[in-house]
């Protein structure tokens, strides 16, 4: 074997004999790939683009579902299945399927054909599409390198680096294969800390669709909230976990222009994915919480959980529902909340409670296949203090500003 | 036979691997998109193999958990052949990992990816000369449109194990 002097020597020696470099012009991408990349003008660009991400996804998913697919599921689907369900209206079969018979929205329904066909195709379906198709252009250009280099400053103070953006935002799409995605950093802290407070507090995708929906005023404070926690926790993270976090050293790929193809193909894959396991889960979700409330189970925990739902977090005891369908989906859990009788602060502590309690069970899975015991426990851990402490300043936010 | 798709971060293994064997691995356009090993199968002239899409690596001396991998592949498959895949715009870099792989007495054929994109800067490279001197095939590629891929495919039944002092030995001349 040569050593690393040896090896680069012969490599110089062939590279003599073999490439010519001819004269290099300098192009329009290499102009784009230098403004976007130094602060001055890099950092505005980065901001405009994460906005016009959010803009794109926004107007996207709002044209599909209130435009055309909530009319559809609403006037035409909810009415013609409450009319020809063969069980009767009475029947623990017609609750189930269709939920309740005198609901005039797909949301209120809450059957399994009803709300969870409406929250997985009306409202998620749309959501995911626009979310994967910006960021499978942000992916293929090759500028999620160069924000990574943008923010690597930050990223230090939670004992991460720049790259950790890249888990960062798979995670807004779904949080298992941002989990994965976490192997690219280089200490177990950091891949500690990265899958930990991604899986508390990024919501995913079809969260994020949801939300859209369901709180349109307020969702950009949730996010705010849940992107202040994200750093908090990694903040305090970084400093109790033993272990190194090393310099980013980082290869800017040139950027490229997307393909059709490409882009199609991906576009493609993550969404037949998000169908075949996002739907069993929802259509499950919906059964075992419409059997629970039929067998008195959630009224049970209601009022079990009351007081520390209602004392602790200021939310109305009926949340423990959503609180439980959270841990199979979080889109559906959010979807059952807006069923409930309640204060928009009100909502706005049980979104966030969603979105930290219980990672999905996908990504439960995910963290403690990618963590080991010992990380998984760790994880369960600050996730634990996590819902009750920061869920529970959001109630005291609340009672200082009077509005609890 | 086994196939392993080795090289450094962001050369277009998975490009490749997905032009070999129709599979739809993602492919992106940043390091690390490739963090697990993908199997496939490619026939090339009615031979069936199976072939390994590997994490990136820029050594095989292992930083982080998707280098690891890479490095256990190797370690797993020692009969396996190695499709080196080069950026061909920073070829230097990746001969050092092609090297190690070669001293490591895995029989190796180069793809010079990227091949339009060393055309656009300008990078001449004389393949012929550079065959020469590895003793290995070695293929200009353009993963992402398809181009090269098929000699590519015909050419790993020429992969064979090389010396690595022939080498040093047909560089020096």
């Amino acid at each position: 074997m040569l050593d690393v002097e040896q090896r680069w020597e012969l490599i110089d020696k062939i590279a003599k004999r073999t490439i010519k470099f001819g004269k290099y012009r300098h192009t329009l991408q290499d102009a784009i790939a230098e403004i976007t990349v130094k602060p001055l003008t890099g950092i505005p660009i980065a901001i405009a683009v994460l906005y016009g991400f959010w803009a794109f996804f926004v107007a996207f998913a709002r044209f599909s579902t209130d435009g055309f697919l909530v009319k559809l599921f609403d006037m035409h689907w909810l009415p013609w299945l409450q009319e020809v369900f063969p069980a009767g209206k009475e029947s623990w079969l017609y609750y189930i399927f269709v939920g309740d018979p005198l609901a005039e929205n797909c949301f209120e329904a809450f059957g399994m054909l009803t709300s969870g066909l409406f929250v997985v195709i009306g409202v998620v379906l749309p959501a995911i599409v626009a979310f994967y198709l910006v960021l499978i252009v942000l992916e293929d250009s090759g500028y999620l390198p160069r924000l990574a280099v943008l923010i690597d400053t930050v990223l230090h103070k939670i004992g991460l680096h720049g790259y950790a953006i890249v888990p960062s935002i798979l995670s807004l799409g779904c949080n298992v294969p941002a989990c994965t995605a976490c192997r690219i950093l280089e200490t177990k802290k950091q891949r500690f800390i990265m899958r930990t407070i991604l899986a508390i507090f990024i919501p995913c995708g079809a969260q994020l669709g949801i939300m859209l929906k369901v709180i349109p005023e307020t969702v950009g404070w949730v996010i705010l909230y849940l992107l202040a926690g994200y750093f908090i926790l990694g903040f305090i993270l970084s400093r109790i976990v033993p272990g190194e976090s090393p310099e980013l050293l980082l290869d800017i790929p040139s950027y490229q222009r997307p393909t059709f193809s490409n882009v199609g193909r991906k576009l493609w894959v993550r969404t037949s994915s998000f169908f075949t396991t996002a739907i069993p889960f929802v259509l499950l979700g919906v059964i075992i919480i419409n059997v629970l409330h039929l067998t008195g189970v959630i009224d049970w925990l209601a009022t079990g959980l009351g007081p520390l739902l209602s004392g602790w977090f200021g939310v109305p005891k009926e949340t423990v529902g959503a609180l439980i369908v959270a841990f199979l989906r979080k889109d559906l859990a959010v979807a059952q909340l807006s069923a409930i009788e309640m204060t928009k602060y009100q909502m706005v502590t049980s979104v966030v409670l969603v979105s930290i309690y219980f990672p999905c069970i996908a990504t439960f899975v995910m963290l403690l296949k990618e963590g080991g015991v010992k990380g998984f426990l760790g994880s369960l851990a600050a996730l634990v203090a996590t819902v009750f402490l920061y869920g529970g300043l959001l109630h005291l936010i609340w009672i200082l500003l009077g509005v609890a | 036979m086994r196939i392993l798709l080795m090289g450094h971060p962001n050369v277009g293994k998975s490009a490749v691997f997905n032009r070999l064997t129709g599979a739809r691995v993602t492919e992106s356009n940043y390091p690390g998109t490739t963090v697990d090993y993908t199997k496939g199968r490619v026939r090339i002239e009615g031979d069936s193999f199976e072939i390994i899409d590997v994490p990136g690596a820029f050594s095989l001396e292992p930083k982080d958990k998707a280098e690891e991998v890479a490095v256990k592949m190797l370690e797993e498959n020692k009969e396996a052949v190695a499709i080196c895949v080069i950026d061909a715009s920073k070829m230097e870099r990746g001969l050092y990992l092609a090297l190690q792989v070669i001293e490591k007495g895995y029989p190796v054929v180069i793809a010079l990816n990227m091949w339009d994109v060393a055309q656009d800067k300008n990078i001449e490279i004389d393949v012929k000369e550079l065959e020469d001197i590895l003793t290995v095939p070695v293929v200009p590629v353009t993963a992402i449109s398809g181009e090269g891929i098929r000699e590519l495919a015909l050419r790993i039944k020429e992969a064979s194990l090389v010396k690595i002092e022939k080498i040093i030995e047909k560089a020096g001349n």
